[in-house]
């Protein structure tokens, strides 16, 4: 089937815009009359805190020091658990947690009144370690239990499997944590339009969830809440959860002016989640032939102080735990933990990323041991047309991995450059 | 304050500015060139990056009185006001644009490449914007793009 | 020493929110008294191409060009919620919603042309290039800016993925669909002096149900491939206490120009029955496949097992001295 346009390169419509410098984003806006925000955030990964704003109030331009107190709504976020505060009220979680949005005439003296915020840290034991976290007895990052999800696989016998095992291999994997380094840092200018709706222009992933959150912060009803997406510097998973939103729309109706922020490189490192870190235990085994006969893992993943995406992420972790290959027998264990660590969320794969550094040198550590090379084993064991994944599910159609595979013997020789599993 | 006189996009500009003000600050603030991104403030990733006679600078580690008497070419002063340069038109028609932010920039540097070395390798062009990041493209399309538009350029110049 | 190794790396990944999530998304699809179509969606254009990929299956339905479809997607106040632009579903939930909506635009469109046409059925009428015309006799034509003269047409659609909620106690269920799948192999040099790793070559072949736009994918593998580089060999933010260490581009690398290779891109067709046109979502499959790959060639070349990343020279160093040992 041929189409007209589907399948053709169309040069990108947003293109023109971005390649003479016309694209707008959300920093490169400005509003008469308009005022600058800044983020006072926590120097500490775990405290109560008591915050004194009269100095910085004091200092001649600045219009508003905002705290827990100036939320009208719910003094909350999140986009699954709304376990983020909006400005800490009485605890802090994590380095970088937001306190305080400073409004003032410029940047300048809204940057002089974060110096003048008193905050008194009254420090409680923290806890980095995802897996001492999961001890009952662990300091506690939120008032119940650190375990934030466990997401359970079971298909076939485990215990059985191993046994009618030739060869198993087993390790213990860890991934860092890492940025999405988009290169457009967080920015926005918030102002109450002519329909009189607080409009918050920003670069998000998702305007919609953020017109929700920003309304219920701010007590009022989502056709109160505009949120209008600037062109948007590169997102990755990065731009999911609030960042500067509400703290704008907040500074905008209780102040009746436009207001813009920025942040700079490192505080939008400071902001934004991260990849979440796996550490991965795996244990895979099969028969003589190269067959994939039982797959165990357990999967630990620090979300740091917040939950974010941490479900999602630690679930798709557990389902994709095998890798694309048939196995009997599977028992999986994916547990996500909360620590007083940079919080964790949704980056470019969702855990689905993190997995294959574990499943993927299991599978050439047994093609090894099996006399097998790396393709050959791949090719043994991967889902086609018809398979069944782990959980079970059907794969109907569209499961061309073989068709893959295939094109990438033929320019790389992996099944010709072994013999015998050995390399010549 | 101090007062500087310079050129940007053909023209004259006399300013009065503060010895600490940075280039990037008054063209974006105060002549409006807001197609000069700021990605990073320390001059690491490029997206600032402005023509100054004729060499690449990230205009955020550059001093505005540093530019007294020069001449500067942002992104909107390439090729005039309405016509895209075709560097612009190679950049679009090899699908090397992304999220955008880093394309000005980006531009900018290949602009300064081919106009002292017209038939770039891969290699020379890969070289010539290994100031500026780019997190969406992986530089390959962008590497294309160079190629396609001293391609361009020659048919121009003929 | 400089010792070279190959390594491969397989994957697959299953699109969307998942797990009986309600993963739903919503278009408006508008034909305006200019005869060109607005297409009112939420899907945000992160750089990937959203806009684009949208634009193009509107074109295809409704048989117009690049230009006579105005994507309307960057305002709450004018467009109707389509989830977010994560998980890789936009151009497959998305896309099928635009697509739906388009398609019964068309159909509306068709109606109308009948009426003024004064025909008998609308079987065997066709759009293209902004006009309605009897497929087998075209003079019996209408132009689109004429059947909206009087009234603009507008239609609402939605759609939903198919997924269900896993048991608690097995895992057992249909978490994701589509799924896509990817490989990619990778040639590696280490310097055993030095710790340095250097990828030398790459081939990459994803699947992509069908590509509505190559060169886009083509984009997304080799920006996915920089990430996993950056991922596998430099990337951490280090942190100390609860603190980050390496917040700034002076010591959190990224890959640079002069890190990545040009790779060969291989896109594989397979078109997925409930896609749009067959298309699935590549945007982060594309990043899955290739750090596994370059683990394994750092294997082959050396003969030890990094399992932990980013395998920084210094690390490299240290496990080679390890399994002198």
């Amino acid at each position: 089937m041929s189409y007209d346009v589907v399948g053709k390169n169309i040069i990108r419509v947003d293109g023109l815009s971005k390649v003479t410098g016309k694209a707008t984003y959300p920093q490169d806006i400005s509003m008469d009359n308009m005022l600058y925000g800044k983020t006072l955030r926590s120097i500490k990964p775990h405290a109560y805190i008591n915050v004194d704003i009269s100095k910085a109030l004091n200092l001649e331009g600045v219009k508003a020091v905002l705290t827990a107190k100036d939320v009208p709504g719910k003094n909350h976020h999140g986009v699954l658990f709304k376990d983020h505060e909006v400005f800490c009220e009485k605890k802090v979680r994590r380095i970088g947690d937001p306190i305080a949005f400073v409004v003032a005439e410029t940047e300048e003296i809204a940057e002089n009144a974060l110096d003048k915020i008193k905050v008194e840290y009254d420090e409680i034991e923290p806890i980095f370690d995802p897996i001492k976290a999961m001890d009952k007895d662990s300091p506690k990052v939120h008032d119940s239990s650190n375990i934030v999800y466990h997401y359970k696989l079971r298909q076939g016998n485990i215990d059985e499997g191993f046994k009618n095992c030739e060869k198993i291999v087993e390790n213990e994997y860890k991934t860092s944590r890492t940025d999405h380094a988009f290169l457009q840092p967080e920015a926005g200018i918030s102002y109450i339009d002519k329909e009189g709706r607080y409009a918050v222009c920003v670069a998000t992933q998702y305007p919609h969830y953020d017109r929700l959150e920003i309304a219920e912060a701010l007590g009022v009803k989502e056709e109160k809440v505009r949120v209008i997406n600037a062109a948007v510097g590169g997102a990755f998973g990065g731009r999911e959860d609030i960042t500067l939103q509400i703290h704008l729309a907040l500074a905008a109706m209780k102040l009746k002016r436009p207001i813009k922020a920025v942040y700079s490189r490192k505080e939008s490192f400071n902001a934004h989640c991260k990849r979440h870190p796996l550490i991965m235990k795996y244990k895979t085994g099969a028969d003589k032939q190269g067959n994939l006969i039982a797959l165990k893992a357990e999967i630990i993943g620090d979300t740091g102080a917040y939950a974010s995406w941490a479900i999602n992420v630690l679930r798709k972790a557990g389902v994709h735990a095998t890798g694309p290959y048939e196995i009997p027998n599977v028992e999986v264990d994916s547990i996500a933990v909360y620590t007083n660590n940079p919080f964790s969320g949704a980056m470019r794969g969702f855990g689905a990323t993190q997995i294959p550094i574990a499943h993927e040198q299991q599978m050439d550590m047994l093609a090894e041991s099996l006399g097998l090379d790396p393709l050959t084993i791949r090719m043994k064991n991967i889902f086609t047309k018809g398979s069944k994944t782990s959980t079970g599910q059907i794969l109907k159609e569209s499961v061309p991995l073989d068709k893959c595979l295939a094109e990438i013997d033929k320019k790389m020789n992996f099944t010709q450059s072994y013999k015998g599993g050995v390399k010549e | 304050m101090k007062e500087i006189k310079f050129n940007v996009n053909g023209k004259t500009h006399k300013l009065n500015i503060k010895e600490d003000e940075r280039l990037v600050d008054t063209l974006r603030n105060r002549l409006g060139l807001t197609g000069v991104k700021e990605g990073c403030s320390e001059g690491e990733c490029g997206a600032c990056t402005v023509i100054m006679d004729g060499e690449t600078v990230t205009s955020c580690t550059v001093l505005t009185f540093q530019a007294k008497d020069s001449e500067i070419i942002t992104i909107e002063g390439i090729n005039g006001e309405n016509k895209i340069h075709p560097i612009q038109k190679a950049f679009l028609d090899e699908g090397a644009v992304q999220c955008g932010f880093c394309t000005p920039g980006m531009i900018l540097s290949a602009k300064v490449l081919l106009d002292k070395n017209p038939e770039p390798t891969r290699e020379e062009a890969r070289k010539a914007i290994s100031g500026n990041l780019c997190r969406c493209t992986g530089y390959n399309k962008i590497v294309d793009a160079i190629i396609k538009a001293s391609k361009y350029l020659k048919r121009e110049g003929n | 020493m400089i010792k070279e190794g190959i390594g491969l790396g397989t994957m697959f990944y299953g699109t969307g929110y998942g797990n009986g999530f309600p993963d739903v998304s919503k278009a408006e699809a508008v034909l305006r008294a200019d005869g060109k179509v607005a297409v009112h969606t939420g899907a945000t254009e992160v750089g990937q191409g959203a806009k684009t990929a949208m634009t193009q299956i509107a074109c295809e339905v409704l048989g117009l060009k690049v230009n006579d479809i105005i994507l309307i997607s960057e305002d709450t106040s004018n467009m109707p919620d389509s989830g977010t632009a994560a998980a890789s579903r936009q151009t497959y939930n998305t896309g099928n919603a635009v697509k739906k909506t388009c398609e019964d635009l068309r159909e509306k469109i068709k109606e109308e042309a009948k009426l003024k046409l004064n025909l008998n059925t609308d079987i065997g009428l066709k759009l293209k290039d902004g006009y309605v015309y009897v497929e087998t006799l075209p003079e019996k034509s209408i132009a689109l800016k004429d059947l909206a003269k009087d009234k603009s047409l507008k239609i609402k659609g939605s759609f939903t993925a198919q997924t269900t909620e896993m048991d608690p106690e097995t895992g057992q269920g249909a978490p994701y669909w589509p799924y896509t799948f990817g490989a990619c192999a990778v040639k590696v040099s280490v310097d055993t002096l030095t710790g340095e790793v250097n990828v030398l070559k790459a081939v990459f072949t994803q699947d992509v149900g069908r590509a509505i736009n190559p060169s886009l994918v083509e984009g997304q593998m080799d920006g996915g491939f920089s990430m996993a580089l950056g991922y596998a060999l430099l990337e951490d933010i280090n942190v100390d206490n609860g603190k980050i260490k390496n917040d700034s581009f002076t010591n959190y690398l990224i890959p640079t120009s002069l890190d990545m290779i040009d790779i060969d891109n291989i896109l594989i067709e397979d078109p997925e029955n409930t896609a749009p046109y067959g298309a699935k979502g590549v945007g982060e499959p594309v990043m899955i496949p290739v750090t596994p790959a370059i683990l394994n060639a750092i294997y082959d070349a050396v003969k030890v097992r990094i399992t932990e990343i980013p395998v920084t020279p210094s690390q490299v160093l240290k496990e080679l001295n390890k399994s002198k040992k």
